[in-house]
């Protein structure tokens, strides 16, 4: 017993001795030092065990520690581990290297184009110069690039842009099942020239050419020669193409695979990369690498930040402007004052429509007036959401380019835009239609006292915020409304299917953000009728919504070209909105986080700093948010 | 040992009586949750995409794919196949990486700060209850009420506590991360370090309440031990202090003992405090996002796991009991 005691006390000395001695982080090296780094002793590389061809990344060897000038590391971005490398899988949780989406990620792989919510226009990147459309609007023709090249220093020619498509058609994955409704083919008509040939509709045009544009900004162009190497290695399988780890995969972007496990992913540039060409940025990215340690909660990555190791942070900071404010740290967003960032999704309260009342506009209009929105800003997003006040709610996002596209000076839409906290006028909008309080105090329909159930996931503390404010305004009015936080998967399972489970009154969920398809995106997701009381519904208009009107309308725009038309149906699109209220906007919301520490680097994008194209405050990586990448410099240079 | 070898038996049939029920337990009970494991994967797609026309598709793909659009029988049978040629099958919520791999990667974070913690704030707080139940009066006075306090303790509370103090203020300890956030795993010197001080404060969370609940209960046993009547009578024998501690903490230890086996057959399960707090790499978060994500082969495969380890851990325990408590031996030789 003596022993052990003595031994164990050595021990436990021992620990606390070197462990009080030891610094918080290693002091990076500068140069790869000489130490054997073959095996990982601990942790593994997230590649699984699906196929025989993953490798170890050939670039570990001598490398112990990231050189902190060199590296730019992201929190908020990457949740869970790295599955694998694979653009064509749907299931990578690769967030630093692969997001098909309106803002497309591109550090590792490219799109012919970038989206810049800034102004709503798209810039070439493996194009050359800007996309056309044909007089019939059958079909878009571009350029590539002459100097874009694939890592291993082959050319990226409109070959792999048709092969890619041809790739997505054949296997059907997630791009080719979404797209087969409105691309008919791409087709390379010579190894520099394009045509992307649209699905045409009865009128001999274009089904829809909002869709067939964003497929040039959305998604990847992936190489010929790798994919076929990958059809070979999985047999001709779909399912095993879109599972294969991918981690031999050709890439035409500034960064590469270098490193992933369980805690972290690191990408490395490659030094010659195409985009050095004067054609393009006429230079390297700043930082060597980029990394992301993966932390388990938000709580995490924002003691990180503070610490300085995180530079670039895409995660909700409550009042993120005690930072500079009060404790004095160098940390910024894209805007100085609230709301610090530009607004770009609506988070969006829905109606359940067959919830008993809820099909009578004057309940749901009343609920929505009644809501205190000024104070969702306050506790849901500290200040980080332009108030309606300033931002009179519609359709569209607070960004300028689509505030211009609906006529906000119309008298009868002001006249719907109601800013919130009106319980007089909600208070007299039920009375009038003969919704009156009981002898319970509560209001009752047909006889028949209202009872909802507001909802919204569980841990989504801003949406939780919100859905409290939803109770508190109902209580305000008279009408019943208690909360209730299901886990996020039963809810999402839930919502998503009709007729929608009994308790799911009222409920949050997404709505798009910036996008080359936008505001049409979204208001087609919100209120289009075919979308409503479906099954295995993913796209939106959850409450089960209908208006012929409306739909009319959204399926005109997308093939009018117009300026003025096109402003009259988004008019007419919001006045519809406004007067049925089959849901409504809780807050403006950005399109990512964008929260910066400048203790490593500096030169972020930021309000006013004269970039033309204006660089979007999109942690640096999402489209044209790329071009920040090249902008950086060294605090200490 | 002819009244052994029925004893062990015994425990053997019902080892395995417990498994074969454990193990369909562990395939349905999952399974009865609500929620929709292809509807995690599909939110998260669908979110940032402007064309969701498509994921209904997707949706039938990866349905098909996972089995979830079959009946349970089905399933089970499948399952069943599966596990016996050792293939826990493909995890749904880290699709396309196997089960097997998952666990793999975040096992040994998981059992390398369990195990040694759960050692070490066994070893600590028994030699502390006991020294307390011995020593008596002042040691005893200022031990009792602090073990109470310490293990009571929310394991949170315990983890935040010496975050602030020793990551965030004092700065003496980092904050977070199984390793430095800017090293790469290899076998240096520099990288071995920074695994040993991202270490302390998981490490430390757990020990300090261990040793707390330990203590109360090893000084609760010595107590009643001391003042039992062998004790007196080996005292009126003439027989030194010393042997007689011996003979008292031998005792003692037994209850000690049947919890130390408990707690190292569900260590599998992770310290998921710790690993949330510390951002620790480990099986615990893995597994609540298994849990919340419907992932059944990933919560079936660790609850299997955990299962099994108790089994084994109480099975080991009696057959330890077997052996060096007397009653045992005394009613196998009747």
């Amino acid at each position: 017993m003596k022993r052990i005691f003595v031994v164990l006390s050595v021990l436990i000395v021992a620990t606390m001795f070197l462990s009080a001695c030891g610094t918080p982080t290693a002091a990076p090296t500068a140069a790869p030092t000489a130490a054997p780094a073959t095996a990982v002793p601990a942790a593994t590389t997230a590649a699984p065990a699906a196929t025989a061809a993953a490798t170890e990344a050939p670039v570990m060897a001598g490398t112990t520690a990231l050189p902190r000038n060199e590296t730019l590391y992201f929190a908020g971005q990457q949740w869970g581990s790295v599955v694998c490398w694979n653009p064509y899988s749907s299931n990578c949780n690769n967030a630093m290297a692969i997001a098909e989406q309106d803002n497309a990620r591109v550090t590792m792989f490219e799109t012919p184009y970038l989206f810049d919510m800034m102004d709503g226009k798209v810039y070439p990147l493996l194009a050359d110069g800007p996309y056309a459309w044909d007089a019939g609007q059958t079909k878009i023709t571009f350029k590539l690039n002459a100097a874009a090249k694939w890592n291993d220093g082959t050319p990226v020619t409109a070959d792999d842009v048709a092969y890619t498509w041809a790739t997505h058609i054949k296997y059907q994955d997630n791009v080719g099942v979404s797209d087969a409704a409105y691309i008919k083919d791409v087709v390379a008509v010579d190894p520099q020239t394009v045509e992307v040939d649209a699905v045409l509709g009865s009128n001999g045009k274009a089904v829809n050419p909002l869709v067939v544009q964003a497929y040039l900004s959305t998604d990847y162009v992936i190489q010929e020669a790798w994919t076929k190497t990958l059809e070979a290695r999985v047999g001709g399988d779909a399912t095993k193409l879109m599972a294969d780890p991918a981690m031999d995969v050709a890439f035409s972007g500034p960064y590469g695979y270098f490193f992933a496990d369980d805690s972290k992913v690191v990408m490395v540039r490659n030094d010659k990369y195409w985009g050095q060409d004067a054609s393009m940025f006429g230079k390297l990215p700043a930082p060597k690498y980029l990394a992301h340690v993966i932390y388990k909660d938000n709580a995490a990555g924002t003691t990180a930040l503070q610490a300085g190791e995180v530079d670039v942070s895409q995660q909700f900071n409550a009042n993120v402007q005690d930072f500079w404010l009060k404790d004095n740290l160098p940390i910024s967003t894209y805007l100085p004052d609230a709301p610090y960032d530009i607004g770009a999704s609506l988070p969006t309260v829905f109606f359940n429509l067959a919830s008993y009342g809820l099909d009578q506009v004057a309940i749901r209009k009343a609920i929505a007036m009644a809501v205190n929105y000024d104070t969702i800003n306050a506790n849901a997003m500290t200040g980080q959401s332009a108030t309606f006040a300033a931002v009179p709610r519609s359709l569209m996002n607070p960004s300028a380019g689509e505030q211009a596209l609906y006529d906000s000076s119309d008298p009868a839409i002001k006249a719907l835009q109601f800013t919130g906290n009106d319980i007089d006028g909600a208070k007299k909008l039920l009375d009038d239609a003969g919704i009156t309080v009981g002898p319970d105090g509560l209001r009752q329909y047909k006889g028949q006292t209202l009872h909802y159930v507001a909802l919204c996931p569980n841990g989504w503390s801003d949406w939780q915020a919100t859905i409290e404010q939803v109770a508190a305004a109902g209580k305000a009015i008279g009408i019943d409304i208690t909360t209730n936080y299901p886990e996020a998967n039963p809810f999402e399972a839930a919502v998503t299917n009709w007729p929608l489970p009994a308790g799911y009154d009222i409920f949050m969920m997404w709505s798009d953000g910036a996008g080359p398809t936008q505001p049409w995106g979204r208001i087609n997701h919100l209120m289009n009728g075919v979308y409503a009381q479906t099954k295995n519904n993913w796209n939106g208009n959850w409450g089960g919504y209908k208006n012929p009107a409306a739909d009319t309308l959204i399926n005109e725009i997308p093939t009018l070209t117009d300026p003025a038309k096109i402003k009259a149906d988004y008019t007419a699109l919001v006045k519809i909105y406004l007067t049925d209220v089959p849901s409504f906007t809780a807050m403006y919301r950005p399109q990512s986080f964008h929260t910066v520490n400048e203790s490593v680097w500096t030169n972020y994008p930021h309000q006013g700093d004269g970039t033309n194209p204006p660089v979007p405050p999109l942690d640096l990586t999402d489209g044209w948010s790329i071009a920040g990448l090249y902008n950086l410099t060294l605090v200490s240079q | 040992m002819k009244g052994y070898g029925k004893y062990f038996l015994n425990k053997l049939i019902w080892l395995l009586v417990t498994a074969v029920f454990a193990f369909i337990l562990n395939f349905i009970l999952p399974r009865l949750m609500p929620g929709d494991p292809v509807a995690g994967i599909m939110a998260r797609l669908a979110q940032g995409m402007a064309n969701t026309t498509g994921l209904k598709a997707v949706y039938e793909q990866y349905a098909n794919l996972f089995g979830t659009n079959k009946p349970l029988y089905v399933q089970f049978f499948l399952y069943v196949n599966n596990v016996l040629h050792g293939n826990f099958g493909i995890s749904f919520s880290q699709y396309p990486r196997t089960v097997s791999n998952i666990l793999s990667s975040a096992i040994w974070w998981t059992v390398c700060l369990q195990f040694p913690a759960i050692i070490v704030g066994w070893l600590i707080g028994n030699w502390l209850g006991a020294l307390a139940a011995y020593l008596k009066k002042g040691f005893d006075a200022v031990l009792m009420p602090v073990s109470i306090f310490v293990s009571n303790l929310p394991t949170f509370g315990m983890a935040i506590i010496l975050l602030v103090i020793f990551g965030v203020d004092l700065k003496w300890l980092p904050t977070s991360g199984g390793y430095g956030f800017n090293m790469i795993p290899n076998l240096s010197w520099s990288f071995m370090w920074s695994v040993i001080v991202h270490y302390q404060l998981p490490f430390w969370s757990i020990v300090l309440i261990a040793i707390g609940g330990q203590a109360i209960g090893m000084r609760s046993m010595s107590i009643y031990e001391l003042n039992a009547d062998y004790v007196k009578y080996s005292r009126f024998l003439g027989i030194k202090d010393g042997k007689i501690i011996g003979y008292v903490f031998r005792n003692a230890m037994l209850p000690q003992i049947t919890g130390l086996a408990l707690s190292i057959g569900t260590m599998v399960g992770g310290a998921l405090v710790a690993e949330i707090i510390f951002s620790y790499p480990g099986l615990g978060f893995t597994l609540l996002n298994a849990i919340t994500g419907g992932d059944y082969p990933l919560i079936s495969a660790v609850a299997m796991i955990i299962t099994l380890m108790v089994l084994l851990a109480n099975f080991a325990i009696e057959i330890i009991y077997g052996f060096i408590d007397p009653r045992i031996k005394a009613a196998q030789s009747d």
